[in-house]
């Protein structure tokens, strides 16, 4: 039995022995502590550190009742080693009670501390867990502000490393697409001459050069750079079909000359660099092949120079600005083109140039909007104000859809397949639908969204319908990006080939004419 | 309190009782969790495992999240103009026919790419005697060449992706131009089955046999861009081969490394020993089971193979070094040039290869191609930086583009601008000028001149 004078306030109802409960009290908390810290080492390290606190009251309290602890020590060892300093701490909570009361809550989170470090020493070994993932927001953040930074920076026109080169703006100078040219004919016929391995025809057919372009940085939308994406494959595959090269331009190379007028310098540029084409068809990329097979009627073209869609009352009785289409045209390489791009330049250079020329338009063209002058107008305005020098060699082209507006067009593909077949080029099965006004590469349209994108999808799957025929596909639905077999695998294909390229087919058609 | 109720000694021993437990129960589980840790459960998996799921999954959902993020807002724009690009969603007006009776495969017929056809080369050669329009030669060296390339069918998950996808087309159109070589750009889904990587597989051997004018078939993934205009390749050291790809003999032999070889651009002869490896490449492919079931043999077979489903260059590795005998001769594996090149080792150096180098060389000195493996720039997550794919991609294009546009007088302003300038002044005498490469009139473009 031990001394047991006075019991504080904080065990009310304890009234067994007090012996038995500081030992049970004691053991249990020697016990939680230790197993909580679960591996041996840990263990090690628990009891160094509950033993510590208990030498340190043991020392306290043995010079004061050096006899009752060496008995009670000699009893009990370690649990009544930590009753006694505690009963006698208690004995002597009346001097300090404070004093030991935060000694020992002091010592117990010092071990709680001690124990968790080392649980999470023990779990990173095992599992790997870096507490450092509190920071993976951070890095969350972070990796969306740098892609939206790149894609900005991507989007921009600015360029980080060009000076800022814009020339001030000189009324005086006249602006030229280059140094005026006056014997191409000759200079081209002898070059023809002295290189007979690139002649200006082939099998028949003068060679045709068809340019496309687009502007050099991204599309405001992601949605437009698809389509541009579409569009040269659908130009790409009605080129191979018809041994025609294509030149995809994604450069500016005249700054002045920006927007539509960029085709200008590019087509002056190709047609000084290729004598051996004959021919320059410039299409825009916003215009799809719809007829795969057809081709077009060259000889019919023999005494012209540039063949325009387009209808002669429009152009000379109501001097529309939409009578004729600069998106599907062809020029021929000579004289006469060079200097009718010498002529429709002028109005094209950026700023106030572009600006007083738009307003000229607007006046003499009927139906034009009020805005800077675009090619179109210029070259209906240069046709109509300059009829007797250049109309004599301009073959306006209305018996097929050289150019074929969309709109009325895109609603009537299944009609068109149920009645027709291509090869026709006209109303029935039109050979190119071009989506004016549609503008997928900007932020806004002429027509809602969804009218332009649905009738492109179709007018893109109706032509490739045509090419995948030879491969026995089509796809499931014109507004479907999926193909579905329509012609099962063989062992003898050749036989197929033989009845479905279009390539064969247009030349013997050509034979029979010729 | 219960201690009233009870009695004092009662409520004591449960409470002793309760204690004892609490620690028992703490214990055991602490000492399963230290176990697991150490030795690991089985399929119930390690507390490793646990976490990388974890991650995976918050990552993942993370992931989504910033991609999300970062395209044009959509939700807080509140323009509903419908005339507006932004906020549209393409998959509002995709619509797909629902599939017929008979295109449903039976399950467990084993895959084929099509009915094994074992005469070709005889229905070519009557084929090509019945059309001397279309030689499968244009010239005595220099076969007829099909560049086939693509893409999906639906908008990129970038949102630049579509841009890099355009410029890459038109950097493969001008080569093309320039050597007198067809491109055919895909954009349509064959085989279900055989989506992904292997999507090229039934293309090819459709193009084979539905082109047979065509002597070489050139597979070119869409992320790889030409960069030396002016090297042709050299046709008649492939005349006693059938297959040429990028690699190295002791690398696929000897090593069964599983980039020992590189099948973003290969060259294929249109012949029967091409449909016969077509038919033995393809059974790794079909999707599902299959796929993942022969992801797991290629890692374990090949050195270096992370786990992954089966791609068809670990596949082409795996066949040829099992199958030596039998492919082994007609395979040429070529290390001359790049007819692949690595991106990581080339973009840094073009400065040094525009002073020191001139096109034409094709190999370290000027690569033909620069193949930016991993960038994925079409989809939502590549291996490596978005910042330096794209950066280097436009390098890249502009280093390929400067060879085109000096043709023109013209080169960019810097590998990374997209503007040009002028390098050579019009004159009023264009002809006399001769652009520095050769290409605007190359011999290799030249029409062979009718003998009589």
């Amino acid at each position: 039995m031990g001394p047991m004078p006075e019991r504080p306030k904080l065990r009310p109802c304890v009234s067994s022995p007090s012996e038995q409960t500081n030992d049970f009290v004691s053991k249990a908390r020697s016990e939680e502590t230790n197993t909580l810290c679960s591996l041996a080492s840990t263990l090690y390290l628990c009891s160094i550190s509950q033993t510590k606190p208990f030498a340190d009251s043991l020392q306290l309290n043995s010079p004061k009742s050096p006899a009752n602890m060496g008995q009670e020590n000699h009893h009990k060892r370690s649990t009544s080693g930590a009753s006694l300093p505690t009963s006698n701490a208690r004995g002597r909570a009346t001097a300090l009670p404070r004093g030991r009361q935060i000694q020992k809550t002091f010592n117990n989170i010092k071990i709680t501390i001690l124990c968790g470090f080392v649980t999470i020493l023990v779990l990173r070994g095992t599992i790997g867990v870096n507490l450092g993932s509190s920071d993976a927001d951070a890095v969350n953040q972070n990796l969306i502000e740098e892609t939206n930074r790149i894609l900005a920076e991507i989007r921009s026109d600015a360029d980080p490393s060009d000076p800022d080169d814009q020339q001030p703006f000189n009324p005086n100078a006249t602006f030229s697409l280059g140094p005026k040219i006056d014997n191409w004919d000759q200079e081209r016929q002898n070059w023809l001459r002295q290189n007979p391995e690139y002649p200006n025809s082939v099998r028949g057919k003068p060679r045709i050069l068809l340019l496309t372009g687009s502007p050099p940085k991204p599309c405001d939308n992601p949605i437009g750079d698809h389509y541009l994406l579409k569009s040269i494959k659908n130009k790409i595959d009605y080129c191979r079909l018809h041994g025609i090269e294509i030149v995809y331009n994604l450069a500016h190379l005249d700054v002045e000359l920006a927007g539509y007028w960029a085709k200008l310098p590019m087509i002056r540029r190709l047609m000084l660099s290729h004598p051996e084409v004959e021919w320059i068809w410039w299409m825009d990329s916003d215009a799809f092949f719809t007829d795969m097979v057809f081709e077009l009627p060259m000889s019919k073209y023999d005494a012209y120079n540039l063949v325009l869609h387009g209808y002669p009352d429009l152009l000379f009785d109501q001097k529309s600005w939409i009578a004729v289409n600069t998106g599907s045209f062809l020029f021929r390489n000579c004289q006469w083109s060079l200097d009718l791009l010498d002529d429709w330049a002028p109005m094209g250079p950026k700023g106030p140039v572009r600006e007083e020329a738009g307003k000229i338009l607007t006046a003499n063209l009927k139906g034009r909007p009020a805005f800077e002058a675009d090619d179109q107008s210029a070259l209906i305005y240069l046709l109509l104000s300059k009829k007797e020098k250049w109309m004599d060699k301009v073959f306006l082209e209305n018996s097929f859809y050289l150019h074929g507006y969309w709109a009325g067009l895109v609603d009537r593909y299944e009609e068109m397949i149920e009645k027709y077949h291509p090869g026709l080029g006209d109303e029935r099965w039109p050979f190119v639908t071009h989506f004016v006004g549609c503008k997928p590469c900007g932020s806004y349209g002429d027509y809602p969204v969804e009218r332009c994108l649905s009738s492109m999808e179709r007018a893109y799957n109706f032509a490739d319908n045509q090419v995948l025929k030879l491969y026995g596909f089509r796809h499931r639905g014109l507004l479907s990006p999926k193909i579905k077999r329509i012609r099962n695998e063989t062992v003898t294909p050749l036989e197929f080939v033989d009845q479905f390229d279009i390539r064969r087919h247009s030349s013997e058609s050509k034979e029979v004419k010729s | 309190m219960l201690d009233r109720c009870l009695g004092m000694r009662r409520v004591r021993q449960i409470q002793r009782a309760c204690r004892h437990s609490t620690v028992t129960f703490l214990c055991l589980f602490l000492t399963v969790v230290v176990l697991r840790g150490t030795i690991g459960a089985g399929k119930f998996g390690t507390p490793e495992q646990d976490f990388n799921e974890i991650r995976h999954h918050i990552s993942a959902a993370r992931a989504r999240r910033v991609l999300e993020e970062t395209k044009p807002d959509a939700g807080t724009n509140t323009d509903s103009n419908p005339n507006n690009y932004a906020t549209f969603d393409i998959s509002k007006i995709l619509v797909d026919e629902p599939p017929t009776e008979d295109e449903k495969r039976e399950p467990n017929a084993p895959y084929t790419l099509g009915p094994k056809i074992s005469d070709w080369d005889e229905q070519r050669r009557s084929w090509l005697r019945a059309n001397p329009d279309y030689p499968n030669f244009i010239r005595p060296n220099k076969p007829r060449v099909l560049l086939v390339t693509g893409s999906s069918p639906k908008p990129c998950e970038n949102p630049v992706g579509d841009h890099y996808l355009v410029k890459s087309i038109k950097n493969k159109i001008d080569y093309c131009r320039v050597h007198g070589i067809e491109i055919f750009y895909n954009m349509a889904l064959l085989d279900a089955e055989m989506a992904g990587f292997w999507a090229k597989l039934p293309l090819i051997r459709k193009l084979l046999l539905s082109h047979p004018e065509v002597e070489f078939l050139w597979w070119m993934d869409s992320d790889a861009m030409f960069t030396d205009m002016a090297f042709e390749v050299p046709w008649d050291r492939y005349k006693d081969s059938n297959f040429v790809m990028h690699g190295w003999n002791e690398m696929v032999y000897d090593e069964k490394n599983w980039i020992g070889l590189n099948t973003g651009s290969f060259l294929l002869r249109n012949c029967q020993w091409s449909l016969d490896i077509l038919d033995a490449w393809a059974p790794m492919g079909p999707k599902g089971k299959i796929r993942d079931e022969a992801g797991k043999v290629l890692t374990r077979e090949l050195k270096n193979r992370p786990v992954f489903e089966a791609d068809d260059q670990s596949a082409m590795v795996y066949l040829l070094a099992t199958g030596r005998e039998k492919w082994g001769d007609k395979v040429y594996l070529e290390n001359h040039y790049y007819l692949h090149g690595y991106w990581g080792i080339l973009v840094d150096r073009y400065e040094e290869m525009i002073e020191n180098y001139h096109p034409g060389l094709g190999d370290h000195r000027w690569p033909l191609v620069t193949h930016f493996v991993g960038c994925k720039p079409c989809g939502k997550f590549g291996d490596y930086p978005v910042e330096r794919c794209l950066k280097q991609m436009d390098r890249a294009y502009n280093f390929g583009d400067n060879q085109i546009l000096q043709m023109y007088g013209f080169t960019h302003r810097t590998l990374a601008s997209r503007k040009v300038k002028k390098v050579r002044n019009d004159t009023g005498n264009p002809l006399e000028i001769k652009d520095d490469l050769g290409l605007l009139h190359p011999a290799f473009k030249a029409i062979k001149l009718p003998s009589s």
